[in-house]
């Protein structure tokens, strides 16, 4: 079975959080102090954490850095600020997508499915994306013989663009593609994480040679050595 | 700056000193002369009074000597009358007297002819019309002259004549000339005098009024400064004051202004962040329970089936008016961090003829077809806030669909070199013309007894506008009874940049040629 960890001080919400989870066919653990995460989160190492910003004890912020200095468990942030600097605070924490309050139950579901998936694609293996190697089977990238931790998002973002080389992402393609947005127009979700996985697989962020920003509309994989725009 | 490149014009020190001295100049000019006219005309008017009596008591006693003389031979009276020049020339009380006995002009020559002039003194010293004047009148009379010597020395003298009578020759005219030289060094020696004094008072003059406005005007440039960085934000700054005279209550009444308009701008911040708290907070408290309702409904919605119809009807209302309910907690939420003035942009480059294209079509995927988009550009390439932008477009969007009463639905993108427009024009409803700027009033509606189109909030176009602001782009709305309307978004390309052009006219191209159509605006 597969288990979520939501994390929230409202019971009730928690509570019907659970009711529609498990309805899904989720296992769900809840937790509703931001100090008494770690200790579970260790003991029952979820699938998944839902992750609300505003905790007693401890800020989901904070939960949210601890949890991802020791895993890359895939973390969904609940906000009930749609303000821009509790979403970027979040995303930067390490957070992987958010859901602003009040969210549409089917969407949460559909959210958490897609970081769930597990991406078996046909050409499983040799992807190569500059002097990186995309092990898709075993869902880890490697630089001359060196695992790069990535987190589950990170990876799929890279494949989605390593996939194919050469095609530019709009950003709104990669929210569809790699967070499974139906609609949306927050591109800095896109912006944030692209950030964060350059600052794991790049030689040089400041400027980036394998995930490239083509200006105004998104990004594509770039092939290093040669100096684009 | 621009007061070091032209001092005098922009320096009010450098101009109040340039003035004071001119006029002082003038002034001294003025008193200077008439002080030296004074002098000069004093001085010649002593000379002169001393050269007639001088002359007065010389001719008496020459005339008494040739008196006496009358009774001697020619030979008596020749030596007598050239003692009496050698004598006049040097006994005078006044040094540098000349002295010149000529005789009448006469037809024939004269048998004893004593005409004399002493020291070469040249008989042109004396004018020919002053000769005549002394020969007619009678009595001593007096003329300005040029001395003459031989030699062609000149010299400005007073001539000063009368007549004698000698025994055996006639009537002679005898002249006594003064020179002026002394009395002219004199002068000179004033003139230079009133000259250095009058430059020296014109030089003393400009440094005091220099010295003085600069005392005046260093606190009022100071104050100039420190009002600059006021408005520029830094409101610590304070004027010094020294002393009690009017400059330290100029510091004082200013320093009490910076005081008080610190004190209301920080009171305002303080309003405003108690407002952005405020609204941070109803917006979390609502949105929690908002969530738990939302979700239960949506599970009660999903099972009911199982329910009996009247129930099962609840639910679908149920979940469309909080449906509702989210979006104008939502709006609300927007339209009270707009009155806060907390909203936030994040400008990136956005292509915005796919913003619009994917807008659409996610808004209306099944009724593109009344929805045209015209466009000459497959991409315009605007710096702007993604979510504000798709959020008026969406407004607009709704908004025209909600009153097209199924007619098409027209959207231009037109781009200028500063600027991009958006119009939507729609060939429904319509309003009326005294009610374009009413539209984006909150919770205005253009008849409140229609029935409430299905969905608005009531605050889309005062979002798109504020939205619009926001970009310093505009949002124009045109419109006519059942003949549509047309909602015009300007923005600039690049953002905070004033646009020049506007590409679209909020007024139709079609509705241009009706305007001045009689029987048409007999309709309104």
């Amino acid at each position: 079975m597969t288990l979520i960890m939501v994390v929230d001080d409202d019971q009730d919400l928690a509570e019907m959080l659970g009711i529609v989870l498990n309805g899904a066919g989720f296992e769900v653990d809840l937790v509703s102090r931001g100090d008494e995460v770690m200790d579970l989160f260790r003991a029952q190492t979820p699938d998944l954490v839902l992750l609300d910003v505003m905790l007693p004890g401890m800020t989901g912020i904070e939960v949210c850095r601890e949890i991802r200095a020791e895993s890359m468990v895939p973390i969904v942030m609940l906000t009930a600020k749609g303000d821009t600097h509790d979403v970027v605070l979040g995303l930067e924490a390490g957070a992987d997508d958010y859901m602003v309050k009040p969210f549409n139950p089917s969407e949460l579901v559909a959210r958490i499915k897609t970081r769930l998936r597990r991406q078996i694609s046909e050409s499983a293996g040799g992807l190569k994306i500059g002097d990186i190697a995309i092990d898709q089977l075993a869902h880890s990238i490697m630089r001359e013989g060196k695992v790069i931790p990535l987190t589950r998002l990170e990876f799929d973002l890279l494949v989605a663009l390593a996939k194919e080389p050469g095609r530019v992402f709009t950003r709104e393609a990669l929210l569809n593609e790699v967070w499974g947005y139906r609609h949306a127009t927050d591109t800095r979700l896109v912006n944030v994480h692209v950030q964060r996985l350059r600052s794991k697989v790049e030689q040089d962020p400041e400027n980036p040679e394998l995930i490239v920003t083509v200006r105004g509309v998104g990004y594509k994989a770039g092939v290093p050595g040669t100096k684009e725009q | 700056m621009s007061s070091q490149k032209r001092p005098w014009r922009n320096s009010l020190v450098w101009r109040v000193t340039g003035n004071s001295v001119l006029l002082s100049l003038g002034i001294i000019w003025l008193v200077g002369s008439a002080l030296f006219s004074q002098i000069s005309t004093g001085i010649f008017e002593e000379k002169l009074s001393n050269s007639i009596s001088d002359s007065q008591s010389s001719l008496r006693s020459i005339q008494v000597q040739l008196a006496v003389a009358q009774f001697q031979n020619d030979a008596g009276i020749r030596k007598i009358v050239d003692q009496m020049i050698s004598v006049a020339s040097i006994s005078g009380n006044t040094a540098g007297r000349e002295v010149a006995l000529l005789h009448f002009p006469v037809v024939r020559p004269v048998k004893n002819n004593y005409e004399r002039t002493s020291n070469l003194l040249s008989t042109k010293s004396i004018p020919e019309a002053f000769r005549t004047k002394v020969r007619t009148a009678s009595g001593l009379q007096w003329s300005r002259t040029k001395i003459v010597f031989l030699g062609g020395e000149k010299v400005n003298g007073i001539a000063v004549g009368g007549t004698v009578e000698i025994p055996n020759s006639g009537t002679y005219e005898l002249y006594f000339l003064y020179g002026l030289t002394s009395q002219e060094n004199t002068l000179t020696l004033i003139r230079n005098a009133l000259w250095f004094t009058g430059l020296a008072l014109i030089f003393l003059i400009g440094l005091v009024t220099w010295l003085v406005i600069r005392q005046v005007v260093i606190p009022v440039r100071e104050a100039a400064e420190i009002a600059e960085q006021l408005s520029a934000g830094d409101l610590g700054r304070r004027m010094e004051v020294h002393g009690e005279n009017e400059i330290a209550r100029l510091g004082i009444s200013f320093n009490e202004m910076a005081l008080s308009m610190q004190q209301q701008i920080s009171r305002l911040e303080n309003l405003s962040r108690l407002q952005q708290r405020f609204v941070s907070d109803v917006s979390h408290e609502l949105r929690t329970p908002l969530t738990t309702i939302r979700m239960a409904s949506e599970v009660i919605y999903a099972s009911r089936s199982t329910f009996s119809t009247k129930v099962a009807r609840s639910a679908e209302l149920l979940i469309a008016q909080i449906d509702r309910f989210e979006r104008l907690l939502a709006d609300l939420l927007e339209v009270s961090r707009f009155d806060a003035e907390a909203a936030v942009m994040v400008i990136e480059p956005v292509d915005i003829v796919q913003l619009l294209r994917r807008t659409v079509d996610y808004l209306h995927p099944s009724r593109e077809r009344i929805i045209n988009i015209i466009s000459d550009e497959d991409s315009i390439l605007v710096d702007a806030d993604t979510r504000r932008i798709e959020r008026i477009f969406r407004n607009l969007i709704t908004n025209a669909i909600d009153h097209c009463e199924e007619r098409p639905v027209d959207i231009t993108i037109v781009e200028s070199d500063d600027a991009v427009a958006v119009g939507v024009r729609d060939y429904g409803v319509g309003f009326q013309e005294k009610d374009s700027h009413r539209l984006f009033d909150r919770f205005w509606r253009a008849d409140p007894a229609r029935a409430r189109v299905r969905g608005g909030t009531g605050l889309g176009l005062s979002i798109a506008l504020e939205d619009a602001k926001l970009h310093h782009g505009t949002l124009e709305a045109w419109g006519r009874l059942r003949r549509g309307a047309h909602f015009v978004l300007t923005i600039p390309k690049v953002a905070g940049i004033e646009m020049a052009t506007h590409p679209i006219s909020v007024v139709p191209e079609s509705e241009l040629s009706t305007i001045v159509n009689p029987e048409d605006s007999e309709e309104l």
